[in-house]
């Protein structure tokens, strides 16, 4: 891992605003509609009036007419001049990726307030999520295709090395949707036992269905200022501080003999960890992307809760669920709450800081960390969120 | 042949070595580069290594060892309706490389990780020889 200096850049920046739309199937919304509407959500719980907001940072999804030009697109549908914006598209690696990106211009002064906002159709205007991966080729020659089919291999993998089984898996499942069961805004809350995720139709195995997230319709914002305008303003909500920040990306994918182990998100968590000055034993609550169940289990080692191989018994007897040793996913994730790649995951780290995590509050939460990962096992980040800043 | 109706590679001056050994030698053919001996894989014009352009192209033994399996039960690509469940594995070839292919002649359930495996061509178009693989000792 190359050595980074960021630590000038811990608790520089907070989260103000969270917005959202209703999630799952939303007829007649466009991508646009969806971001827009977070986008109005985010700006009413932060209080700051429109005008304030000088930044802004887009991820156009999988169903922006425009893609990357998205960013002038919802600019001004918005009627924003910003003074710092663009669009990014890293899959459940953007969400995170965007924050970091307003957290860095807020605290250098490019911007005041920056929005990072996402919207996407996906389930009212047609997945995008089934394409086949690979350069040059598609690996869609032999059948290999579908968002599923990278996660089962890291899956499978893992099985194989470690005797992780596919039990364990549920256990990512059954805690995600208990969350979700004490969320009233999230798609699936009709609780799950092993049992139901083992009865569950196979997808790619070893991956069953109950390993699977929601294709969903919805949109999401996060307002980023800078830490001393958080202090020094009396805002509507407490600000959540940006403790540490961490990015690694495997751009590699067969080049690279472990890839399906995704080795750089320990790289991404061991900056984050660095520069809020924390290490596991010190998180309170975990958001950790959950594309599938198998992700969950690969943070859990990269981030330090066990070691190499040993994520499959950790999850057992309900560790992970609220009440055990380490909360994760408390609004019910990618999983169960929405796939709203990532994104809701920062809303939840935000939430549980404030204290507003109703039934599902995990109490005295202080240091929350969220992790995203998108594309081809490829783009990774995570962040250390806290209450009050860290010494 | 006529009707094969899944997904095809898009042959190019970049990529019809590769096929073109599969087709007339059935052969794995993979670059090798010139200044540090590293092959690759994807195809591509420079030594993600060394950077260095171009490279030999080099036929390959076609054995290697099953470093993942999994079974496609969801059909993404109608194409694929009468094959599921179908299995998908990542190989480690003998010479460094990875691949993505299928494992064919044997039962799903046969394909385990850590399995020695070996090239079998299958012809699927005049033009287009698919590289899969068979179980190493039958
Ligand atoms: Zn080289």
């Amino acid at each position: 891992m190359s050595s980074l200096k960021a630590e000038s850049l811990k608790d520089r920046a907070a989260i103000v605003g969270v917005g959202k739309t209703p999630q799952g199937k939303v007829p007649g919304s466009t991508q646009l509609s969806l971001a827009t509407g977070a986008f109005t959500a985010a700006l009413e719980d932060s209080g700051l009036d429109k005008s304030e907001i000088d930044g802004l940072l887009t991820f156009p999804g999988t169903t922006a007419p425009e893609g990357p030009l998205n960013y002038l697109r919802v600019a001004e549908t918005l009627g924003i001049d910003p003074a710092y914006t663009g669009s990014m598209s890293m899959g459940g690696g953007t969400a995170g990726a965007l924050v970091q990106m307003a957290a860095m211009a807020v605290a250098n002064g490019m911007a005041t307030n920056v929005a990072c906002v996402f919207g996407d159709a996906a389930k009212t205007g047609g997945s995008r999520f089934n394409r086949a991966s690979g350069w040059g080729d598609s690996w869609g020659i032999w059948g290999m295709m579908g968002a599923a089919a990278n996660s089962a291999i890291a899956a499978s993998r893992h099985m194989a090395l470690y005797g992780t089984t596919s039990e364990q898996l549920g256990e990512v499942a059954v805690a995600c949707r208990r969350h979700a069961s004490l969320n009233p805004d999230a798609v699936m809350r009709k609780p799950i036992t092993i049992e139901d995720h083992q009865a569950s139709r196979w997808i790619v195995e070893p991956l069953h269905l109950l390993d699977c997230c929601l294709i969903s319709d919805g949109g999401v914002c996060v307002i980023v200022t800078s830490a001393e305008r958080a202090r020094a303003r009396d805002l509507k909500q407490p600000p959540v501080f940006i403790s540490g920040m961490g990015q690694a990306y495997t751009s590699r994918t067969l080049e690279r003999p472990d890839w399906w182990y995704v080795p750089h998100q320990k790289d991404a968590l061991d900056r984050a960890y660095a520069m809020a000055g924390v290490g596991p034993s010190d998180i309170d609550v975990a958001q950790l992307y959950d594309n599938f169940t198998i992700s969950v289990l690969l943070w859990l080692e990269h981030a330090g809760f066990c070691g190499v191989g040993e994520a499959g018994p950790y999850v057992e007897g309900g560790r992970i669920q609220l009440g055990g040793d380490l909360p994760v996913n408390t609004a019910g994730g990618n999983l169960s709450e929405s796939y709203m790649e990532g994104w809701l995951h920062i809303v939840e780290g935000v939430r549980q800081l404030r204290g507003d995590g109703g039934e599902r509050q995990v109490d005295g939460a202080e240091v929350c960390l969220v992790t995203g990962r998108g594309m081809t096992l490829n783009c990774s980040n995570a962040m250390i969120l806290s209450k009050d800043g860290l010494k | 042949m006529s009707t094969y109706d899944k997904p095809l590679p898009e042959l190019t001056e970049d990529n019809r070595p590769f096929w073109d050994g599969l087709r007339e030698r059935s052969t794995l053919t993979m670059q090798k580069c010139d200044a540090c001996g590293h092959i690759r894989y994807p195809i591509g014009r420079i030594c993600p290594e060394c950077l260095a352009p171009g490279g030999t192209w080099t036929g390959l033994s076609g054995r290697g060892e099953v470093l993942s399996r999994i079974v496609f039960h969801q059909v993404y690509n109608k194409a694929f309706a009468d094959d599921v469940p179908y299995n998908v594995v990542l190989v480690q070839l003998d010479e460094g490389p990875r691949m993505f292919s299928n494992v064919v002649g044997v039962p799903n359930e046969d394909v385990r990780v850590g399995m020695r495996v070996r090239l079998h061509c299958d012809p699927v178009t005049a033009e287009v020889t698919i590289p899969r693989f068979v179980p190493e000792e039958p």
